[in-house]
C-alpha cells in the first residue's frame, strides 16, 4: 500500500519545487563571474577587472552601445569649444536623474568627482593631467577645463565618474566600499567578499529603454574553470561568464543554452625589456627575432581552440587599426639569423616572467608555450611564475617594476578600443603621466604618442595612431603584441541577454530579465 | 580535575604563543616585515607607522611583545586586497570551514563506525577485507583528487549534487566526502583494533554467559568502550580536517577561511595569511581541549593522571 | 565462505603484507619510482617540458585517436604526460627523501636528547613537539610559502617543519623505555660517553622503527607535496610535479579525463606502495605490532 502513494507524492513534490524554482527564476537571475574586483569606488579604479562591479552601479556621461556606438548617456550633449574663455569641453547633462539613496544628479557631482580622481593618490590622475577643473555653471551644465587639447577624454567616456557627492562627503572612503551608490541600473544589496554581490533592479532608473526586467541579480564568484562550468551544468547558474575554450564547441552544442563569444577589450603581447644596459632586447634584432620565433596562429588553434584574434598591433575594431600591417611571419631560422647578426649566435639566456591569472583564458599556458617557442629558437628562457595580483600591486608603485626580461602580459582598454592609454603606458618611457610599465625607450615614439594625447580632431587621430602603430612594429616596440582574446558568455534560454561592452561585456545592462 | 584542567589550559596557552612564534619568526624569515604588511603602494608615512607599530625600532624580544599584544587583540594588520582587519575577514569565513570540517568528521563516522565494528565482529569476513582495501586506499589518494573526481562524476555528469560553493545541505556532501576520505582508514583500524580487545575482554565473556544479546553487546556496550580511543583522536582527526579544508575549499570554491588564505598567499597579502595561520592553531588548541577535557564525560573510568 | 567471494590472486597478493609475505608489487612499484627518479631523462620517451601543439589533447593510446608515441595521451599543450610522470616521479622521491631524512634525522636527535636526559630538555623538546603539532601543517606550509620564494627546497623545509614531531615523538617514547634496560645502564656505569651510548646503543635500536615509519610516511608526503603543488605553493613550472600536473589538468577535466587520471593514479600507486612496503616492514621487524 505504502509503496503506490509515495510515488505520486514525490511528482508532486518534484513538481511544486519546480514550479517554485521557475517562479524564482523571473524573480532572480545568478550568475557566475570568474573574477572578482577588489574597487567599488569608480574614483579608484585601477586594474580593468575593478570595471566588473563599478559598471553595475555607475555611468558614465557618455557609453557603447552593443554595435560599437558611443552614445550620449547621462551627457545630455557636450562640445569641445575653443574660445576667449579658454580650451573646454562643456557639458550639459540630462535633469531628472537621481542615484539609488534618492539624491539627484547635478553637475556639482562632476566637480567632486573631478577632485577624487585627479588627487594624486587615484589612479586615474595621469588621465586627467590635461584637465584644469571642472567649472559648473548650473545644476546642468559644466565645463571640463582643458590645459591643453586632450584626444583620450573622448574615448574614456569624458572619465568623470558619476558619484553622489553628499553621500560619499556623508559616509567617507569606507563607507562607499561598504555600500557603493551611483545611478546605474542596478542597485547594490549586499556583498560577500571573494563569494557573492547581491544587487538589485533599480526602480527609479532614468533610462526605461535599459530598465531591466528580472527583480534581482545574484553573482557568484567562482575563479575555477571547472566549477564555473559545473554550477552552470547543474542549473546552480543561469548565465556564466569566461566559458573554457575548450568547451565553447560543447556549450555551443548544447540545446538550452545560449552562447556568445565576443572580443575581450583586451590586447596581449610580450613585454620585452629594451632599456636595461645586460638586456639583449635593447637591440631591435633580438625583438624581430623574438617576433619570428613564435608561432602566435599555432597557439591561437591549439592552446585557445580557436578563441583568439591574431594582432600585428590593434585589433580590429581598435581606433587605427590597419588590416595592411601583417604579424611577423613564424620563421625560427629567420630568428637565429638575427640573433646571430645582432652578436648573439648561441642565443641568449633570460628570465622569462609567466603571469598567472583567471582573467584571460589558459594565459598561463600561452605564457609557457611562447615561452617554449623561444627557448626554441635560442632564446633561451629560464620562467618565474608571477601572480598577477602581486604584479597589479607592483604597478601601483611610481616606480616602473622590476621585469629584467620577458613578461606575457597584457593591456586593456575600452571597447571598441583606442590604444592612447595603454601606448602612454607600456610604449612611452616614463608612461606619460599614466604611470609607467614601460620596458622602451625610443624618442621618437614618445613624441608621437604625446602629440597623439593633445590631439583632439579624429580623422588626425586615426593617422596618427596607425603612423606609430607602423613604427613600432618596425621596432617591435613596447613589446611584440600576440592576440586579442575571445570573451564566451553562456546562459540558459529563457533568460534574455544582450550583451554589452561595458564592463568587458560584464555589465550585464543587457540582462533583461527571464520569461516567467 | 580542575587541577588537570589548569594545566591542559596552560598547556594550550603555551602551544598559541608557540604558533605565534612561528608567525613572528616566519615575518622576518623575509627580510623585511614592514614591506610585507603593507600594499605594494604604501607611502613613506606609512612604512614608518608601520615601523612604530611593529616597534622595529626595538630588540627582537621586545617586537615578539608587541607582536603578541597586537595578536591577542586580534589585530594582524588589515587585508590589503580587501582593505579591511584581516581577522576579522577570516572570522566572518571560520563558520564555513567549520561547517565542512565538522561534516567530514561527520562522514568520516557515519562510514568508519560500521566498518569498523563489523571487521571487528566479522573478522577476515568480506567487511573485513574490503575494509582493509578502503584503508589502504583512503590514504594512498589524496582528498583533492576525489573532490575533482567526485565533480566530474556526481555534479557534472550524473547531475546528482551541486559542485560548488556553499547552501544547503546538498552542497556540503561532496566536499564532505573529499575531506572526510583520509581518515576514514585510520578510524576503522582504531575502532577495529579496539573494539577486538574489549570484545576478548572478561567483561564481554560475562556478558555472554549472562546471556545479554549479541547485538546490545556490540553495539550498545563494546562500541561505547571502543569510542574512547577514537575520541581521543578526533581532536587530531579535526585538525587534519582543518588544513584539508584550506585545499579542499579550493576544490569546491568553498568561501571558507583556507580558500581566503591561499588567495592571500598569491596575491601577496601577508596579514591574512598570518591571521590563517594562527586562526588555525587556535582553533586547533581550542578543539583539543575541549575532547581531553570531555573525555572523563565520555567514559567515567578514565581519570587524569 | 565469505573470503571465496573475493578474486584470489591479485588481491590476496595485493593483501600478502597483512600476512607477512613479501609485497612484491608494492616493492616494484616503489623500485619503479625510484628508477623513474635516477633515470628519468633517459627512460622517459619524450622531453617531459616538449611542447607540440599539433598533438595536444591526444588521448591514452588504447583509445580511438591514441597513438603508441604517447602511450598515456598528451596535454593540452601537446606534451607528453608518460614522460611527464616520470619527471614528476623525480620531483616526488626527490622531495619525499630528502625530507623524511632530514626529518628524520633531526626528529631522532631531539627524540632521543629528550627521551635519554629528561627532565628539563625534556620538557623543552617536548613542548617543542606540542606547539608544532598545534599548527595545522596544510596553512603552516601557507604561511611559509607567502614568505620564502616558492620551489623544491621550500617544500622540503615545509615538510621537514611538519613531519619531525612523528620522529621525535617515537624516537622519544623508545629510548625512554630503553634508558631502563640493562646495557644502556651497564655501559653508563662503564663510564662510555654520552655521545658512544647514543650512538651505540641507543641509534641501533631506535633505526628499525625509524626506517618502518620513514617507509609509511614516503606515501604521505608525496600526498602533502601534491597538495602544495596543486595550489600553486609547491614545485613552480617548468619543473613537473603530480600535484602540478593535477592543478594544470583540471581546467579539462570534462574535455580530456586522462590529464588529471593518470597523475592521480600515480600518486596513488606510489603512495600504496609505500604503505603497503611500510606494513610488512613493521610486521617483520616489529613482530609485536606496535602501533606507529
Amino acid at each position: 500500500m505504502k509503496p503506490r502513494r509515495v510515488g505520486p507524492l514525490v511528482a508532486a513534490a518534484v513538481l511544486l519545487a519546480l514550479a517554485a524554482q521557475g517562479a524564482e527564476r523571473t524573480d532572480e537571475i545568478v550568475v557566475a563571474f570568474g573574477a572578482e574586483p577588489q574597487q567599488v569606488d569608480p574614483t579608484r579604479s585601477s586594474a580593468g577587472v575593478d570595471g566588473y562591479y563599478m559598471d553595475l552601479f555607475y555611468e558614465n556621461l557618455l557609453a557603447v552601445t552593443p554595435d560599437f556606438e558611443r552614445v550620449n548617456w547621462l551627457a545630455e550633449s557636450w562640445e569641445v569649444v575653443d574660445d576667449a574663455d579658454g580650451l573646454r569641453i562643456a557639458v550639459k547633462i540630462r535633469e531628472g536623474v537621481t542615484f539609488h539613496n534618492g539624491d539627484e544628479l547635478t553637475a556639482h557631482d562632476y566637480a567632486y568627482a573631478f577632485e577624487r580622481q585627479s588627487d594624486p593618490t587615484s589612479r586615474t590622475a595621469g588621465r586627467l593631467r590635461h584637465v584644469d577643473g571642472v567649472r559648473v555653471h548650473d545644476d546642468y551644465r559644466f565645463d571640463m577645463v582643458l590645459g591643453s587639447p586632450d584626444g583620450s577624454l573622448e574615448p574614456l567616456n569624458l572619465i568623470l565618474a558619476t558619484i553622489p557627492r553628499k553621500y560619499y562627503e556623508e559616509v567617507g572612503d569606507d563607507g562607499v566600499q561598504v555600500h557603493p551608490i551611483g545611478t546605474g541600473p542596478w542597485k547594490f544589496v549586499s556583498r560577500k567578499v571573494r563569494e557573492e554581490l547581491v544587487v538589485e533592479r533599480f526602480e527609479d532608473y532614468w533610462n526605461r529603454d535599459a530598465m531591466p526586467v528580472a527583480k534581482r541579480l545574484r553573482i557568484k564568484i567562482i575563479p575555477e574553470d571547472t566549477t564555473r562550468v559545473a554550477a552552470f551544468k547543474t542549473g546552480a547558474v543561469d548565465w556564466i561568464d569566461a566559458v573554457p575554450p575548450a568547451q565553447v564547441e560543447e556549450f555551443e552544442a548544447t540545446p538550452g543554452v545560449r552562447v556568445a563569444s565576443l572580443p575581450a577589450p583586451n590586447n596581449l603581447y610580450v613585454a620585452l625589456n629594451a632599456i636595461d644596459a645586460g638586456s639583449p632586447f635593447r637591440f631591435p634584432k633580438v625583438r624581430q627575432a623574438a617576433a619570428h620565433a613564435v608561432n602566435v596562429d599555432d597557439i591561437v588553434q591549439y592552446v585557445l581552440y580557436g578563441q583568439g584574434i591574431r594582432t600585428a598591433q590593434l585589433a580590429p575594431g581598435t581606433l587605427g587599426y590597419d588590416p595592411a600591417l601583417k604579424p611577423y611571419p613564424y620563421d625560427p631560422a629567420r630568428a637565429r639569423e638575427l640573433l646571430a647578426e645582432a652578436g648573439y649566435p648561441a642565443g641568449v639566456n633570460v628570465n622569462c616572467y609567466n603571469l598567472t591569472t583567471p582573467r584571460e583564458p589558459y594565459f598561463k599556458e600561452v605564457g609557457e608555450t611562447i615561452f617554449a617557442y623561444l627557448t626554441e629558437a635560442g632564446i633561451r628562457c629560464r620562467i618565474v611564475q608571477l601572480e598577477y595580483g602581486a604584479w597589479i600591486n607592483l604597478g601601483r608603485r611610481d616606480v616602473r617594476p622590476h621585469m629584467d626580461g620577458i613578461m606575457s602580459t597584457m593591456w586593456g582598454q575600452g571597447l571598441p578600443g583606442d590604444p592612447t592609454d595603454a601606448w602612454s603606458g607600456h610604449v612611452h618611457t616614463t608612461g606619460d603621466g599614466w604611470g609607467s610599465y614601460s620596458y622602451e625607450s625610443t624618442p621618437q615614439l614618445d613624441a608621437m604618442i604625446e602629440t597623439l594625447r593633445t590631439t583632439m580632431d579624429l580623422e588626425t587621430r586615426t593617422r596618427l595612431i596607425e603612423e606609430i602603430a607602423r613604427l613600432k612594429h618596425e621596432l617591435v616596440a613596447g613589446g611584440l603584441p600576440t592576440y586579442r582574446p575571445m570573451i564566451t558568455l553562456a546562459w540558459r534560454e529563457g533568460v534574455d541577454f544582450d550583451p554589452w561592452p561595458a564592463a568587458f561585456w560584464r555589465s550585464m545592462r543587457g540582462l533583461r530579465g527571464a520569461e516567467p | 580535575m580542575s587541577g588537570y584542567i589548569a594545566r591542559r589550559l596552560l598547556q594550550g596557552v603555551v602551544a598559541i604563543v608557540g604558533a605565534l612564534l612561528i608567525v613572528f619568526v616566519a615575518q622576518r624569515l623575509s627580510g623585511d616585515p614592514v614591506a610585507l604588511m603593507l600594499p605594494m603602494d604604501a607611502t613613506e608615512e606609512d612604512f614608518a607607522a608601520m615601523r612604530q607599530a611593529l616597534g622595529l625600532d626595538r630588540p627582537l624580544p621586545a617586537q615578539f611583545v608587541v607582536f603578541i599584544a597586537n595578536a591577542v587583540q586580534g589585530d594582524f594588520g588589515d587585508s590589503y586586497q580587501w582593505q579591511a582587519p584581516a581577522m576579522a575577514l577570516l572570522l566572518e569565513r571560520l563558520p564555513a570551514t567549520l561547517e565542512l570540517a565538522l561534516a567530514g568528521l561527520v562522514f568520516a563516522l557515519l562510514l568508519a563506525v560500521p566498518l569498523g565494528v563489523i571487521s571487528a565482529v566479522h573478522r577476515g569476513g568480506v567487511v573485513d577485507r574490503v575494509a582493509k582495501i578502503f584503508a589502504m586506499l583512503g590514504q594512498a589518494v589524496p582528498g583533492f583528487w576525489i573532490g575533482l573526481l567526485l565533480i566530474l562524476f556526481i555534479a557534472v555528469e550524473l547531475q546528482w549534487l551541486p559542485a560548488f560553493g556553499r547552501g544547503g545541505l546538498a552542497n556540503l556532501v561532496l566536499p564532505a566526502i573529499a575531506l572526510g576520505w583520509y581518515p576514514v582508514a585510520a578510524m576503522t583500524r582504531t575502532l577495529r583494533s579496539s573494539m577486538l580487545d574489549i570484545l576478548d575482554s572478561d567483561y564481554v565473556r560475562m556478558e555472554r554467559a549472562i546471556g545479554l544479546p549479541e547485538r546490545w553487546i556490540v553495539w550498545r556496550f563494546a562500541l561505547r568502550n571502543a569510542f574512547v580511543p577514537l575520541v581521543t583522536m578526533i581532536g587530531v582527526y579535526f585538525a587534519n580536517m582543518l588544513g584539508g579544508a584550506f585545499v579542499i575549499e579550493v576544490v569546491f570554491a568553498w568561501p571558507g577561511v583556507g580558500r581566503a588564505v591561499v588567495d592571500a598567499v598569491f596575491a601577496r597579502d601577508f596579514p591574512v595569511v598570518q591571521a590563517g595561520v594562527v586562526l588555525a592553531a587556535v582553533v586547533f588548541v581550542v578543539v583539543n581541549l575541549i575532547v581531553d577535557l570531555s573525555y572523563g564525560f565520555i567514559d567515567p573510568r578514565i581519570r587524569h593522571g | 565462505m565469505a573470503e571465496a567471494v573475493l578474486p584470489r590472486p591479485l588481491l590476496g597478493r595485493l593483501l600478502r603484507a597483512r600476512e607477512g609475505g613479501f609485497p612484491y608489487i608494492a616493492a616494484t612499484v616503489l623500485a619503479l619510482v625510484l628508477v623513474c627518479a635516477l633515470l628519468g631523462p633517459w627512460i622517459s620517451p619524450h622531453d617531459a617540458g616538449r611542447i607540440a601543439l599539433s598533438e595536444a589533447m591526444t588521448p591514452p593510446a588504447w583509445l580511438e585517436g591514441g597513438s603508441m608515441s604517447h602511450v598515456l595521451g598528451t596535454d593540452n599543450l601537446g606534451r607528453d604526460i608518460l614522460s611527464r610522470i616520470i619527471a614528476g616521479a623525480r620531483v616526488s622521491a626527490n622531495v619525499a627523501l630528502y625530507a623524511i631524512v632530514l626529518s628524520g634525522f633531526i626528529g631522532a636527535v631531539l627524540g632521543m636528547a629528550a627521551g635519554y636526559f629528561g627532565g628539563v630538555v625534556d620538557a623543552l623538546i617536548s613542548r617543542l613537539i606540542d606547539v608544532q603539532m598545534s599548527v595545522p601543517s596544510i596553512p603552516l606550509a601557507m604561511l611559509f610559502a607567502a614568505v620564502l620564494p616558492p620551489g623544491e627546497a621550500m617544500v622540503i623545509f615545509i615538510i621537514v617543519l611538519s613531519y619531525w614531531t612523528w620522529y621525535a615523538r617515537l624516537v622519544r617514547g623508545e629510548v625512554l623505555s630503553l634508558r631502563e634496560r640493562d646495557f644502556v645502564k651497564l655501559a653508563k656505569v662503564a663510564g662510555v660517553g654520552t655521545p658512544t651510548v647514543f650512538y651505540r646503543h641507543l641509534a641501533p635500536n631506535v633505526l628499525n622503527m625509524l626506517l618502518v615509519l620513514a617507509t609509511l610516511q614516503f606515501g604521505s608526503v608525496i600526498v602533502f607535496e601534491a597538495g602544495l603543488s596543486f595550489l600553486g605553493l609547491g614545485i613552480q613550472p617548468p619543473n613537473v610535479s603530480w600535484g602540478g600536473m593535477l592543478a594544470d589538468g583540471r581546467n579539462f577535466i570534462e574535455v580530456a579525463w586522462w590529464l588529471i587520471t593518470m597523475p592521480g593514479l600515480a600518486i596513488m600507486a606510489a603512495c600504496l606502495a609505500s604503505n603497503l612496503l611500510g606494513d610488512w616492514l613493521r610486521d617483520t621487524l616489529d613482530p609485536v605490532r606496535r602501533q606507529l
